[in-house]
């Protein structure tokens, strides 16, 4: 290695370490912010105290978002699965026509602009009589997610040596049998990442929610979208540490079923 | 492992069928309702008013500036740090956690990224102190609310997109082709710029459009950033519907962004397969 590659390759470290602190600063900002003393946003902060996490968590309202986004993010991401899972299966092993358009449209959630998704989602459950319920929360979250789990369910089959599905049928094993007793556990890891994907994009959406919310029926990040747009003060830093938290463990988890790496460049 | 047909369609149908229920057809109706006026005729009207006033289009063009101003600001940012997590880390736990450094912002809300910004750029935030401490500047410099605010925040929350997406593209690249190039004598800038990066050009492209569309797209980052003094067409349209009710405005509006989007899109991957054709 010469020197004037040497010289490239700390250049190139260099920038990488700025880009980490860039890539952190905001969020260690917030989370450093909440526990301040002082009664504005102050960072670095003043003091160190615990109680605007108090706060909020003793504002009912709050609890009420937070458990509002959990279930609904729970019972969005386990609806997709049950419904990406056999669809992931299906485009990747059986014949099917158009397969790639199918995929396609299995995957648009990603890519259409959300805030057309949330807008339509109104229009619809408007039409339908279910607007600003948990239903029409519920539908959009689920088509909002399906495609996470979709794409690492693809991934999984597509990584997998299929010599071992044979050889299970050659010994006689059933299409269930061997989906079930190989195929599945196999792929198993690729489904909980996209399952874990799935319920943080549920947890963290603003654009599809805000559109079906009411003042009863508000998941947290509305919430937080709603007060941050007239008010900023070290609570609300709190609940965005929060969920900070979460996002770190939902990460960690990640990391721990699937590697962080795999999951990161969907080799799932 | 064969699918008997019946089980096929049972296994894709329902699901497909799901997403035609609450993901075609809303925007269907979305379609129809921009065609009709309040009382239900059907009318023109609200698109002559989006794509003949000049306010629309200059809002539009607006957004398409900004978001190319992120797209490009993520890919100076992004490529050199994909390139590192992939090339030039040996070590497995240092890659892990600079994914996980890059990931985890991906998995806060934007509203949470965004307000993070606000702290920052603040005329009592961090940046602002630093630079009066290092005396730059004497005054706080107001420097959040406004076109730059935006895109800084949009470009924090693109970033992530077009590391990852460069990574994965990265990753696949043969490295005995670098080998290769550098045995025939090239040096290692020649060998990326000759060999690395020409490769690397479909995740490029690929990071560029989705940076760009959801770029186009974004409401909140550019709302909560942008102070009531700009506006991108996203922000037009939640205020049909917030504000102003007119829901069958606010969705001509929604289609006009969509289907713009879509032949940006479309043009720009038909010029790179007919480039990929000819070379």
């Amino acid at each position: 290695m010469g020197p004037g590659e040497r010289a490239g390759r700390l250049v190139l470290a260099g920038f990488v370490v700025v880009a980490v602190i860039y890539f952190l600063l905001p969020l260690a900002v917030i989370v450093g912010t909440s526990f301040t003393t002082t009664a504005y946003l102050r960072f670095p902060p003043e003091g160190f105290t615990l109680a605007w996490y108090g706060k909020f968590l003793g504002d009912s309202s709050y609890l009420q978002s937070i458990g509002l986004s959990a279930a609904l993010a729970t019972s969005a991401t386990v609806s997709a699965v049950i419904l990406g899972v056999p669809a992931a299966l299906v485009l990747a092993r059986g014949e099917v026509p158009a397969a790639r358009t199918i995929a396609a449209l299995f995957l648009s959630p990603l890519i259409l602009p959300p805030i057309v998704i949330g807008v339509a989602l109104l229009q619809f459950a408007s039409a339908a009589g279910i607007a600003r319920t948990f239903a029409a929360l519920y539908f959009g979250h689920v088509v909002l997610i399906i495609p996470y789990v979709v794409r690492t369910t693809i991934a999984s089959l597509a990584r997998f040596d299929r010599g071992l599905e044979e050889a299970a049928r050659d010994l006689g094993a059933s299409g269930p049998a061997t989906f079930f007793l190989v195929t599945l556990p196999l792929i198993k890891p690729g489904i909980i990442a996209g399952a874990l994907f799935a319920f943080i994009i549920s947890w963290i959406n603003v654009e599809i929610s805000l559109f079906n919310t009411t003042a009863s029926l508000m998941p947290i990040p509305v919430k937080l979208f709603n007060y941050i747009q007239y008010n900023v003060d070290p609570m609300i830093a709190a609940v965005s540490a929060t969920t900070i938290y979460v996002a770190v463990i939902v990460v960690v988890l990640l990391d721990r079923v699937v590697g962080i790496e795999r999951a990161a460049t969907n080799r799932t | 492992m064969r699918i008997p047909r019946g089980w096929a369609f049972l296994l894709l149908g329902l699901p497909a069928a799901f997403l035609l229920a609450f993901f075609v057809v809303p925007f269907g109706v979305l379609f129809l309702d921009s065609l009709r006026t309040k009382e239900g005729l059907w009318t023109l009207e609200h698109y002559a008013k989006a794509l003949g006033e000049i306010y629309y289009w200059e809002t539009l063009l607006l957004t398409f500036k900004l978001s190319l101003y992120v797209t490009l600001a993520t890919f100076l940012i992004g490529y050199p740090v994909a390139y590192y997590v992939v090339r030039n880390v040996s070590s497995r736990l240092v890659r892990s956690l600079l994914y996980i450094v890059v990931v985890t912002p991906l998995f806060t809300s934007n509203i949470v990224r965004a307000f993070g910004w606000m702290v920052l750029l603040g005329r009592r935030g961090l940046v602002n102190e630093v630079l009066q401490a290092t005396g730059v500047t004497d005054q706080p410099i107001p420097m959040l609310y406004g076109q730059s605010s935006i895109v800084i925040g949009l470009t924090y929350i693109m970033a992530p997109f077009m590391v990852l997406t460069v990574a994965s593209v990265l990753q696949n690249i043969d490295r005995s082709l670098d080998d290769a190039a550098r045995d025939l004598g090239a040096g290692a800038w020649s060998t990326f710029w000759h060999v690395t990066f020409p490769l690397s050009h479909p995740g490029v492209i690929a990071g560029a459009l989705i940076v760009f569309t959801l770029s186009v797209s974004a409401y909140v980052t550019p709302s909560i950033l942008s102070g009531g003094r700009q506006n991108v067409t996203s922000m037009l349209i939640f205020q049909q519907y917030g504000a102003i009710l007119n829901f069958q405005f606010g969705a001509a509006l929604a289609v006009v962004l969509l289907v713009t989007t879509l032949i940006l899109v479309g043009a720009f991957v038909l010029t790179l397969d007919r480039d990929r054709r000819a070379a």
